[in-house]
């Protein structure tokens, strides 16, 4: 260990459900900075290898270190209180609470609140206008959208991403792509994005891995030459 | 028939104080409190002991709350929270518990009715007629108690941590809201209303070990039928609470004092999510 800690460190970990075992000894590393995005198929591990992370499951075997200090056995608020912006796949938002109400969650302290909602605000401008309206009865573009305000309000070191392109339409999956490196830009937030969209990842992500039954089957750098072609040939086998 | 009215509403008001507390347990932690009868009478001694201590009878209503609000925290921490993943097994405990807290109360202060003191006796002209002065405070305090609830839950940031709870408990955790702290400070309150309402009735009726169980039942019949809702809980209330005042007015005391349990069993026939979900 040299240096500054990774903001996230995943190391031999093994978790599943009940007798299943799903994920079998991975070990990410995700340095401060850093974008690391997780392809593979349905089914393959990646969004129970965030929930573990996430401390909804418990780790069988290995660590989860964050900024080098050992979360493994953490219940998830106290996880998610460590400047980690945790967006799950599905249910990531609460439909029958107001968009302002939902942003409010991500974004606790009341002195921050305002300065972070103006910032979000000039991402995706039509949140300001409609703090009021029920979160469910947005378009699914606009909830991917409140989804990472949400996110970005909470100021994370560390953001953990569970498919946020999925069903997404190519205007809004770049606008996504441009918020989330406009931020990282800015902050210096680490981003572990669980992907299927291989442009998307390619586009945002330093570092790619592929995922194969819950382990890591796959990785190299978003800049070599045939690494889209690479992981297409994993994800269609 | 303005004397009939005034029962209704103060009746209602009654009704909404004393099921408030089990409501917002079901609510937020998704559990029948059926000890919920037993705070009620917790609070009908904390009345009681108010009286034998000398101390002024308004003294009575937070002391209950406060006495409700703490057994509620320690309730919640030994036997409510080790059978989360549970969840069938911890309405079983809540109704052990229910007849344990019985028995003690049976120990402590033995079996025979006892009497509390009233802070305010007689009546006033209200609109007209001459109506127990008591009763009309009651409808104030439950007016309060409905506004205090809703700021609590609307305009608060428990109240959002609670409601985000309430709607999806991993996300909520996963946004770094403590769900056992939610769960625990939401059974003192529940317990606390609970106790707090067994204090506001006990002018009204005398104070026995049983005093909660009929109203435990009415509580849960008026919940099932109102859904977790403050404003449906008021109607809910009305209704429930002005068919009984009719019938026992017309028909028959006792009679009166089944008519929630069959109305609401009616309902819920007809509608099982409840009068106003869905």
């Amino acid at each position: 260990m040299s240096g500054e800690a990774a903001a996230l460190a995943i190391s031999g970990l093994t978790s599943g459900y009940g007798e299943a075992i799903v994920v079998r000894g991975i070990n990410v590393t995700v340095a401060p900075g850093e974008i690391v995005a997780l392809l593979g198929k349905n089914g393959m591990g990646k969004s129970t290898l965030l929930k573990t992370v996430m401390g909804f499951l418990p780790a069988r075997e290995g660590k989860v270190l964050l900024h080098g200090g050992d979360v493994t056995k953490f219940p998830p608020h106290r996880i998610a209180r460590q400047a980690i912006a945790y967006t799950p796949q599905e249910q990531a938002i609460f439909q029958d609470l107001s968009v302002g109400d939902n942003l409010s969650i991500g974004q606790p302290e009341a002195k921050w609140f305002d300065e972070e909602l103006e910032r979000v605000g000039e991402v995706f401008p039509f949140l300001k206008e409609r703090l009021s309206q029920r979160a469910g009865t947005l378009s699914g573009g606009e909830q991917k959208m409140l989804l990472i305000a949400r996110a970005l309000m909470a100021r994370p070191k560390l953001m953990l991403v569970d498919e946020i392109t999925e069903g997404l339409q190519p205007s809004i999956i770049e606008r996504l792509a441009k918020a989330l490196l406009a931020e990282r830009g800015r902050t210096g937030v680490a981003m572990l994005l669980v992907e299927q969209n291989v442009r998307f990842a390619l586009e945002v992500a330093d570092r790619w891995a592929v995922v194969k039954l819950g382990e890591i089957d796959d990785e190299g750098s978003s800049d070599t030459k045939n690494a889209a072609e690479r992981i297409a040939n994993h994800l269609s086998v | 028939m303005g004397v009939l009215l005034l029962d209704i509403v103060t009746t209602a008001a009654i009704l909404f104080a004393v099921a408030s507390g089990l409501m917002i347990i079901l609510g937020v932690m998704k559990l029948i409190n059926f000890a919920h009868g037993a705070f009620l009478t917790i609070g009908g001694y904390a009345a009681f002991a108010t009286t034998q201590l000398g101390w002024n009878p308004w003294l009575a209503i937070p002391f209950a709350a406060l006495v409700g609000f703490i057994l509620g925290l320690i309730v919640e921490r030994v036997i409510v929270r080790p059978l989360y993943a549970r969840p069938l097994d911890a309405i079983l405990a809540t109704w052990g518990l229910g007849i344990i807290i019985g028995q003690v109360i049976t120990i402590v202060f033995g079996r025979q009715v006892q009497f509390v003191q009233s802070p305010i006796s007689g009546a006033i002209e209200f609109l007209g007629y001459s109506y127990s002065t008591y009763r009309l405070i009651l409808v104030a305090l439950a007016a309060l108690l409905a506004v205090a609830l809703t700021a609590l839950f609307y305009f608060t940031r428990f109240g959002l941590n609670a409601r985000a709870v309430i709607m999806n408990e991993d996300l909520a955790r996963g946004l770094g809201i403590d769900s056992t702290r939610v769960r625990l400070i939401t059974f003192g309150l529940g317990a606390a209303l609970a106790s707090m309402a067994g204090a506001l009735i006990t002018p009204l009726i005398s104070v026995d070990p049983n005093l909660g169980l009929p109203w435990l039942i009415n509580s849960f019949m008026l919940v099932l039928v109102s859904g977790i809702s403050i404003p449906s809980l008021i109607v809910a209330s009305l209704i429930l609470g002005g068919a009984q005042v009719v019938v026992s007015t017309y028909v028959s005391a006792i009679l009166g004092g089944l008519t929630i349990v069959v109305l609401a069993a009616v309902i819920l026939r007809i509608r099982p999510q409840g009068l106003f979900s869905g």
